[in-house]
């Protein structure tokens, strides 16, 4: 017998069954769902987080001050770039990292960052399918962790914790929003979702074809730890600053 | 961990001598408490979650074996490897020779409750290989070299003074003492310089999804997510308790989860891991582990009154609750798992016989139950351990109790179960404890009693019983009403 047939075997025996029994449908998990009730689930989530789009944002502001989010208003794409050009100023920032969320390619972020003089830098590998070369990898770490600004788009907010999701992939880094002491996430309507009910009916079916990328984050706030005397400090490992630019209606 | 749950009464006394820890660790506990009663208040579904956060418990742990199995193959579907260790010796083997044949350098450790169990840093710096600690809490542990005082605040009981002295070699005691703030960037600092030459992690699990094959980690510092985005290799951790079902599960338990630990809606991090990084992903791990540990859980699972305990999700809010906890503090435990779950969980795994006096340490006022996230019944285990101990009627080896008690308790009995038995001994009890009393109160009582008057007086046995008193009311009242 496997070490693991062993184990479960075991288990088995504790639980004083003489084999396995499957379980049957068990109103409190949503395991027992079928295909139908879960693309449901989801398209309903969807069509909240488009048909209360407005009224998602001002919560999301809302939560996000609450978590630690400094959160900014813009209304053009123009104010967005220069907002942010003056956030990496105010860093006295000389390297600036961003990802490749369309979001940031819409707004013209990249000069004026560059007119602050900041080099800033897409997290791509140059040469995609080679990342498994090591001292490539050593190079894209390095920079995520001398840079001063890490800027990011959203995959989702999540209106009732002031959360940003992401999925770290090709074209954004697991670091841009780790590594540097602050992080900068731009947020547009329609991105925001309800609650954490919502994101994980909409990403169950991803998580079970395994088409999901290797890893997932739920960011809400900077950095923080209580863990000397109970006093509350952000930037113990990742961001001591976070910024949220909703662009849109304000 | 070697367990020492044999000198909770020595060590609780350690603690209660302490007044500046007691005082500052009370301020603490409050903090923890009142942000949970304030975000359970704040959350109008919060008995509904709780129900449903057992419910889904329930479920999983009736149904482990098929849970493990799922979760297991889905871990491997996403190109992950899953290691079933039987006990703590074979998951902490399990990892070193994993570490020897990657030649590994560098671990970094997130904060990993069953890690402790495995003693795994200890154990990985033994075999030559640089293990850090990179929860702050558990980091400054690491230097002082001790163990986890509470479940999420390992350090809590160490001053601002201490913290300096471990991590700023130029501080000598004198000095003005740095604030926080200080301390921890330069905590950040030291630990940047590991996160960046770390080859391997080792983290913990706060949920396992079986029907997807990922896990959750739940952070605050951000150490986690270093530990999935840096290392080639991320060795994850489990108790073979930890599953839920469904993707869709994490929303109510992670809910739960936060708010009852440190009372916020949501916690800065929650990491989601599905096996090594994809291939055009420039960082994350090469190679996932989950290492699934079962180290006597067994016996709480086939154990009909033991078995809710698997429901824990280990949040710390019954610590923070317990009147017992705030006062012994977390290492009077003497194992990995302090306060009230401790007193639970630590008997069966390690021996209730040396043990017997965890349980014991509780004045069973039902706070941990109240604040349990997913309602275990902790003082009914409580006294189903302090039912073995006494008995040994489940076990004999189990029985803690001497002779001499057993023997007192036995007459005891004897004597409560008759009525003229009572009178008589009731009668008898007052004459023999007269001679040591004063004013009513027994101070100091002799051999084979004397425990019982170490921390309170006894009174002395009144000279007529309440049976005897109402019937000399009644005569009077009777002798009232008849009056012409």
């Amino acid at each position: 017998m496997t070490d693991r047939a062993k184990f479960i075997s075991g288990v088995t025996t504790s639980l004083g069954h003489s084999e396995v029994h499957t379980p049957s449908p068990e109103p409190a998990t949503a395991f027992s769902d079928s295909d139908e009730d879960a693309k449901l689930k989801a398209a309903v989530a969807l069509a909240v987080a488009t048909d209360r789009a407005n009224e998602l944002i001002e919560q999301m502001a809302k939560a996000a001050e609450n978590t630690g989010w400094q959160v900014h208003r813009v209304s053009n794409p123009e104010d967005a770039a220069e907002l942010i050009a003056d956030i990496c100023r105010g860093y006295d920032a000389t390297s600036v990292l961003r990802s490749t969320h369309g979001v940031l390619t819409d707004i013209p972020l990249d000069v004026a960052v560059r007119d602050t003089g900041v080099t800033i830098d897409v997290t791509e590998s140059t040469d995609p399918g080679d990342t498994t070369d090591s001292s490539e990898r050593e190079e894209a770490k390095k920079a995520a962790f001398s840079a001063d600004v890490g800027i990011t788009g959203v995959d989702y907010a999540i209106a009732e914790t002031g959360t940003v999701v992401l999925h770290p992939r090709k074209g954004l880094s697991r670091l841009v929003s780790l590594a540097p002491p602050a992080h900068i996430a731009v947020l547009r309507p329609g991105e925001v979702l309800e609650s954490l009910d919502e994101l994980f009916a909409m990403e169950r079916a991803d998580f079970l074809s395994g088409t999901l990328s290797g890893s997932m984050n739920l960011i809400s706030g900077p950095s923080k730890t209580g863990d000397i005397e109970g006093t509350i400090v952000t930037g113990i490992h990742g961001p001591l600053e976070v910024h949220l630019v909703i662009l849109g209606n304000s | 961990m070697k367990p020492e749950t044999k000198e909770f009464r020595s060590k609780a006394a350690q603690t209660l001598k302490n007044k500046t820890v007691l005082q500052s660790l009370e301020h603490v506990y409050t903090g923890f408490h009142e942000g949970r009663l304030k975000a359970a208040a704040d959350t109008p579904d919060w008995e509904d979650l709780r129900t449903k956060g057992k419910a889904i418990k329930d479920h999983t742990i009736a149904h482990l074996d098929y849970y493990l199995g799922l979760l297991a193959d889905n871990v491997e579907k996403n190109d992950g490897h899953v290691f079933f260790a039987d006990d703590a010796a074979e998951a902490r083997k399990h990892i070193i020779d994993l570490a020897h044949t990657r030649e590994i350098k560098t671990v970094i450790k997130s904060k990993s409750m069953v890690s402790e169990e495995m003693a795994l840093a200890d154990a990985l710096i033994e075999e030559g290989i640089e293990a850090v600690e990179t929860d702050l809490g558990e980091y400054i542990i690491q230097l002082a070299g001790e163990t986890p005082y509470h479940l999420i605040a390992p350090a809590i009981h160490k001053s601002r003074q201490e913290v300096a002295a471990l991590l700023d070699d130029n501080f000598t005691v004198g000095d003005p003492i740095p604030g926080a703030g200080e301390l921890t960037m330069l905590a950040r600092a030291k630990l940047r310089a590991v996160f960046e030459r770390a080859d391997m992690s080792v983290t913990g699990v706060n949920f396992a999804v079986a029907e997807s094959g990922s896990i959750a980690i739940v952070t605050n510092e951000g150490n986690g997510r270093m530990s999935t985005s840096v290392p080639r290799i991320h060795v994850a951790v489990m108790g073979m308790e930890k599953i839920i079902p469904s993707i869709q599960d994490l929303s109510t338990m992670l809910r739960i989860l936060i708010r009852s630990a440190t009372g916020q809606r949501i916690s800065s991090y929650i990491t989601m891991v599905n096996g090594p990084r994809k291939p055009d992903e420039e960082e994350g791990p090469d190679e996932f582990h989950l290492v699934i540990m079962n180290n006597g859980r067994d016996k709480l699972l086939a154990d009909p009154q033991m078995r809710e305990s698997l429901n824990c999700i280990r949040c710390g809010a019954c610590l923070n609750a317990c009147p017992v906890y705030r006062k012994v503090g977390g290492h009077a435990y003497g194992w990995v798992y302090p306060g009230p779950i401790g007193s639970v969980v630590s008997p069966v795994l390690t021996g209730l016989k040396d043990a017997h006096d965890l349980p014991n340490g509780s004045s069973l006022c039902g706070a941990c139950h109240e604040v349990c996230p997913v309602k275990i019944n902790i003082p009914r285990m409580l006294l189903e351990l302090r039912w073995r101990a006494a008995e040994g009627k489940s076990d004999p080896a189990e029985r803690a109790s001497s002779m001499k008690e057993r023997m007192l308790w036995k007459s005891w009995r004897i004597g409560m179960m008759g009525r003229r038995r009572f009178d008589f001994g009731a009668r008898i009890s007052r004459f023999l404890m007269r001679p040591i009393s004063k004013h009513g109160w027994i101070k100091k009582a002799p051999p084979p009693v004397s425990g019982w008057t170490t921390t309170r007086d006894f009174p002395l046995v009144a000279a007529k019983t309440l049976k005897q008193r109402l019937a000399a009311r009644k005569k009077s009242v009777d002798a009232n009403r008849n009056r012409p």
